[in-house]
């Protein structure tokens, strides 16, 4: 039964996100501490445009592949030499899991799985 | 006019909170690092408590985690055998390091070149993180599981707590043990001040501070609950302790004097540290939060605001959350 008034607070600590694992790209450190990742040429001007450009091809051709592999069999080679295969569904945004359905293991076949794509080294399917 | 302490809580674990760390103070602030059973260690701002991000990866539950000085990379120590060294602008996990037990605790040198790991395999470990490739360097020794494992002395020696119920200092050339405390009982927590070369370690209800090169005992401070974690203020005036009573307590280092005690956490507190500036504590519970706790209660730092009375009441001030006495997040 304190008489001392409580210290004001301007707002409570934020919380985390429920829909991302954080680490926004939009804020300064990020933006200082992380510049494209792989050197180009020039500093500026046209060297940056043209790896924005590939850059912006490739991660485009990535989406298509995982919208192509939906509900496609596809062939995962994982560490530990671990080769199953499995009926793709989808990734999550950050790609960290991949949901697949029908994955064939040693233990039998698994109706419904979450990958870790750390655990991932490639994956293969028919177009 | 005194005022009572409004501990800021930092919800977002699921599981206990059982070490923290902060990084050192870097142009964009300092920064925080939460282990947790949930394996999700969480980073975030030093001042603020606010959520910053989350590193996924670990399969089990994370037992340590640490900064590098500069915030710029994260160590994990984690259940599922492996430390691991993240990218801590990005959030990206940039090496996984394979033990054969349970790891519990993960350093950083000062130049982040290099990681210290220990636990229940009984081995310290230093990886070089040019060479990831590379075997580390192994250093035995202890009979029992490592607790923690820290760099002193320039990163020239190695301080380590076991459940063997000693600390050994090692040098790191000749990987001998130079010196080795034994206790009654296991140490519950250890910190280490470069500024001042002290060591603070915690057993049973005692918090105990020793000088870092020689081992030398400097004085205890008995407390009335059973002591998980302490921190010594950067100042050396005060410092703060907290254990199974649920409480965080707050000593005068001079004198050996509690001043205060804040209830706040509704479970036992696992470790507490103080930030790089010394404004504010963090500390994390069972209960699966973390507090941040005001030195100098009322100041206005972070998200405290001193409010004077005539400000409560006039036209021009801010919207402010005046909190209930009993905070739940």
């Amino acid at each position: 039964m304190s008489l001392k008034p409580p210290v004001g607070v301007q707002r409570l600590p934020r919380g985390p996100d429920p829909n991302s694992r954080g680490f926004d790209r939009s804020s300064p450190r990020f933006i200082a501490l992380c510049p494209t990742s792989i050197p180009s040429s020039a500093s500026t001007g046209p060297g940056i445009e043209e790896e924005q450009r590939v850059r912006s091809e490739l991660r485009e051709r990535f989406l298509r592949t995982l919208l192509m592999m939906t509900d496609k069999p596809v062939q995962f080679n994982m560490y530990e030499k671990v080769q199953v295969p499995a009926r793709f569904g989808a990734s999550d945004i950050d790609i960290l899991n991949f949901q697949v359905s029908d994955l064939e293991t040693p233990l039998g076949v698994q109706k419904e799985a979450l990958l870790w794509c750390q655990d991932v080294i490639s994956c293969s399917f028919e177009l | 006019m005194a005022m009572r302490q409004t501990p800021l809580t930092c919800s977002g674990h699921t599981r206990p909170v059982v070490d923290l760390a902060f990084s050192g103070i870097t142009p964009y602030g300092y920064f925080l690092i939460s282990a947790c059973k949930d394996g999700k260690p969480m980073m975030r701002q030093g001042d603020t408590g606010d959520w910053i991000g989350t590193f996924l990866g670990h399969k089990g539950a994370v037992w340590g985690a640490t900064l590098n000085n500069e915030a710029t990379k994260a160590a994990t120590a984690a259940a599922d055998f492996t430390a691991k060294v993240w990218d801590a602008v990005t959030g990206d996990e940039v090496l996984t390091l394979a033990h054969k037990h349970i790891v519990k605790s993960v350093n950083f040198t000062q130049d982040s070149k290099c990681l210290l790991t220990g636990g229940n395999d009984k081995m310290l470990r230093i990886f070089d993180l040019s060479k990831p490739e590379a075997d580390p360097q192994e250093i035995a020794g202890h009979t029992s599981a490592i607790k923690k494992a820290l760099w002193c002395n320039n990163d020239q020696q190695i301080l380590s707590a076991a459940e063997d119920k000693t600390i050994r200092l090692w040098d790191k050339n000749t990987t001998e043990a130079v010196k080795t405390l034994s206790f009654e009982t296991s140490v519950s927590s250890m910190e280490y001040i470069p500024d001042g070369e002290i060591l603070v370690i915690t057993y049973g209800r005692t918090i105990a501070f020793y000088k870092a090169h020689s081992l030398d005992l400097i004085k205890t401070v008995d407390a009335p609950a059973s002591i998980h974690s302490a921190s010594l203020h950067p100042e050396k005036d005060y410092f703060v302790a907290g254990g199974d009573d649920f409480k965080l307590y707050k000593y005068d280092y001079s004198t050996k004097e509690e001043i205060e005690s804040y209830k706040g956490h509704f479970g036992p507190v696992h470790c507490v540290r103080f930030s790089p500036d010394g404004e504010l504590y963090a500390s994390g519970s069972e209960d699966g939060t973390l507090r941040l706790w005001q030195t100098a209660v009322g100041k206005t730092y972070g998200l405290w605001k001193c409010v004077l009375p005539e400000e409560l009441t006039s036209e021009n001030s801010e919207a402010l959350y005046c909190p209930q006495p009993e905070i739940k997040a």
